[in-house]
């Protein structure tokens, strides 16, 4: 489903190599966990593959379903079935959350030729996605994430994938500020999405994220490079001995 | 025995034109108010950007194009022109103009209001705005909300351009709120795209003391019009006003409002969004007189410039000395969405009392890129994601109407203007 081939992406500002030589492929119904220290490139790699302008990839290719994903836009991508949970989802004051989920969900509705959803079907959908993540409905009455709490953002990320039915799912540190009841929810949340035609990239720095979504695979990002593969024994393996081991003895 | 001599002054072709177009076909009742006001402008001309008051607008030079009076429409051309701009609210009393002129198709009046539906005598400020308007108004109403007189119902006031090139239509409104009465009206200006016409619109607002106008003006005129208007408001005691003014089109629109607040314990509310694109150049002009103790003013206006539009807002606030405890607040927001628009924003206090408080602010912003990227990583397009972003800065101001099928056709008549500028 995605093949990244020695890819190199540089902040487009200031010209910082971030990702240096990744190769990481990904297949339909695989579950692979990125882990890395702080400043491996982890983000840098969720926002090159959303498509985020701050960045320049000067070298390699990222394939995804056959198809060039570079050649496509943001929002392009998204309707293409690529879906990012966001670290940090953004507050955005004015934009209805239900007129935000609803344009979002007929946008790709229409990139697959299908009709817009009638409103009551909308809101039926709306409701029953809510109640499995256990958001009150009533929250979404409120402007895009305005006045949600860590943990309901996150929350709110889960809903909005489990209504796009994305093909591609990549969780950029979904498990920052969660606490333990939260991270359950998040977590069955992401387990129900599990599907053999999906895929899900879950990018952590934690091995506890990776006991609720078992990974498939597992990689170790450092420096812009996967400098370690395996499976999911790779994570316990990291919990217990920490990056600068594995990394080491990788290099 | 001593000469004076006048060197005429060389009029602007905008001033010859409308000279022409006075003196080629004057109104049938050529009056001695119309006769002096066409002379007062034949004299001092248009205004010069020298004026404080029309420095970011230049009459002299934007107002050019052919003119002559608008004759009285078919009944056919009158009726038809409506069909283009379905109303704002259905369930309205409506006064029908059309090219300046006013048709009566018995709409019938809620209880409390009197409509005379005769030229008002000349009113407005002594400036050429208000000169063109006494020169060539074809028609108007005096409408009286009657003392006390709660009226539920909306009354409209409706102006269409029927298509007419190259004409002037004028009209002119007298409304008074007796004491203690309370209504809500729409004035509404629409008219064709492509048509290039000039339409004066001129409303006196007397608010008596205790009376509530709630007040709507919507300004659709076609995009090749101009459109010179003055709206002015003497307050009473304790009276309310809530003006709400959408800019929705226009090519030229220079849009005065004027507001003395004269009773003590008034409340003045003004709230407006100015869409300003293409070629566009939108001026709304207010003034806010306190004149006596113990009242307030709030002003929002939330601006979206884009294209080769060009905006302007200037906010003046006098507060006279006898006005303590005048609380006055004006706010300005605007949104710049293309490397070729501008937009001036002028905050203006003029403080005699000691003790106020005034407050004015003026913002600048493009949309913010993060909200783009969210919004696009969901799959919505680059456009769409714009115009949902606009809209959540204008409709917060739309939002505070508190008549939700009034908000929704205005953020209609908002998404229409989106669709063909942004």
């Amino acid at each position: 489903m995605l093949e990244i081939k020695d890819l190199h992406v540089r902040i487009a500002e200031d010209e910082t190599e971030i990702i240096r030589g990744l190769n990481l492929s990904v297949a339909a119904g695989e579950v692979a966990a990125i882990m890395g220290p702080n400043g491996s490139g982890k983000s840098t790699l969720s926002y090159v593959l959303s498509g985020k302008e701050d960045y320049e990839i000067t070298q390699g290719s990222i394939t995804y379903n056959g198809e060039n994903l570079l050649d496509l836009d943001v929002s392009e991508r998204a309707a293409a079935g690529l879906f990012l949970a966001f670290q940090y989802p953004v507050e955005i004051p004015g934009v209805p959350t239900m007129t935000f989920l609803k344009e979002a969900m007929n946008a790709q509705r229409k990139q697959r030729g299908e009709d817009e959803l009638t409103t009551p079907e909308f809101i039926k959908r709306v409701r029953a996605a809510a109640a499995a993540l256990k958001i009150d409905f009533n929250m979404l009455k409120r402007p895009v994430n305005v006045g949600f709490s860590g943990g309901e953002k996150k929350r709110a990320e889960i809903l909005q994938m489990s209504l796009l039915e994305p093909k591609l799912c990549v969780l950029d540190e979904t498990d920052s500020g969660l606490d333990i009841d939260a991270l359950k929810v998040v977590s069955d949340g992401v387990n129900m999405l599990r599907d053999p035609s999906r895929a899900v990239i879950v990018i952590t720095h934690y091995q506890r994220l990776l006991d609720h979504i078992v990974p498939d695979t597992v990689h170790v990002l450092s420096k812009g490079q996967i400098v370690k593969s395996g499976d999911k024994s790779l994570a316990l393996e990291l919990e217990e001995k920490g990056y600068a081991d594995i990394i080491s003895a990788a290099a | 025995m001593t000469m004076t001599a006048h060197t005429p002054r060389i009029l602007t072709d905008g001033e010859t034109v409308l000279m022409a177009a006075y003196d080629s076909a004057p109104p049938a009742d050529h009056n001695e108010a119309r006769t002096t006001a066409i002379n007062a402008l034949r004299e001092l001309g248009l205004p010069t950007r020298r004026l404080e008051a029309f420095h970011y607008t230049d009459l002299r030079a934007l107002l050019r194009g052919k003119y002559k009076i608008a004759e009285r429409p078919s009944e056919e051309d009158a009726r038809a022109i409506g069909t283009g701009f379905p109303r704002l609210v259905e369930d309205a009393s409506v006064l029908h103009f059309r090219d300046g002129h006013y048709f009566d198709w018995g709409d019938e009046l809620p209880k409390g209001i009197l409509v005379d539906a005769q030229l008002p005598a000349p009113a407005g400020a002594d400036d050429a705005v208000a000169r063109i308007n006494t020169a060539f108004a074809s028609s108007g109403a005096s409408i009286t909300i009657q003392a006390n007189a709660e009226v539920e119902k909306i009354v409209g006031i409706a102006h269409a351009h029927t298509g007419a090139e190259d004409t002037v239509a004028a009209m002119r409104t007298c409304i008074v709120a007796e004491s203690g009465s309370s209504c809500r009206l729409i004035d509404r200006a629409v008219g064709k795209n492509d048509v290039f016409y000039l339409h004066s619109s001129l409303v006196d607002l007397d608010i008596k003391d205790g009376a509530t106008v709630n007040y709507v003006l919507s300004i659709e005129e076609g995009d090749a019009a101009q459109r010179l208007a003055q709206f002015n408001v003497t307050m009473g005691e304790t009276a309310t006003l809530n003006l709400f003014i959408l800019n929705a089109g226009g090519k030229l629109v220079r849009q005065e409002i004027n507001f003395d607040v004269m009773g003590e314990g008034a409340n003045l509310n003004i709230s407006g969004v100015n869409l300003v694109g293409g070629e566009a150049h939108i001026d709304v002009t207010s003034r806010i007189t306190h004149h006596v103790p113990d009242t307030n003013s709030q002003e929002t206006f939330r601006n979206v410039t884009t294209g080769r539009g060009r905006g302007v807002f200037q906010g003046q606030i006098n507060v006279r000395q006898a006005a303590q405890q005048t609380d006055a607040r004006m706010a300005c927001n605007t949104l710049l969405l293309s490397d070729d628009c501008d937009f001036s924003a002028k905050p203006e206090l003029e403080i005699f009392a000691d003790d106020v408080q005034c407050a004015h602010g003026a913002t600048v912003t493009d949309i913010e890129e993060s909200y783009m990227f969210y919004l696009m990583a969901r799959g919505i397009s680059e456009t769409r994601a714009r115009r949902m972003l606009i809209k959540a800065f204008v409709a917060e101001i739309v939002e505070e109407l508190e008549d939700q099928p009034l908000i929704e056709a205005l953020e209609r008549r908002i998404d229409i203007w989106m669709e063909q500028h942004v």
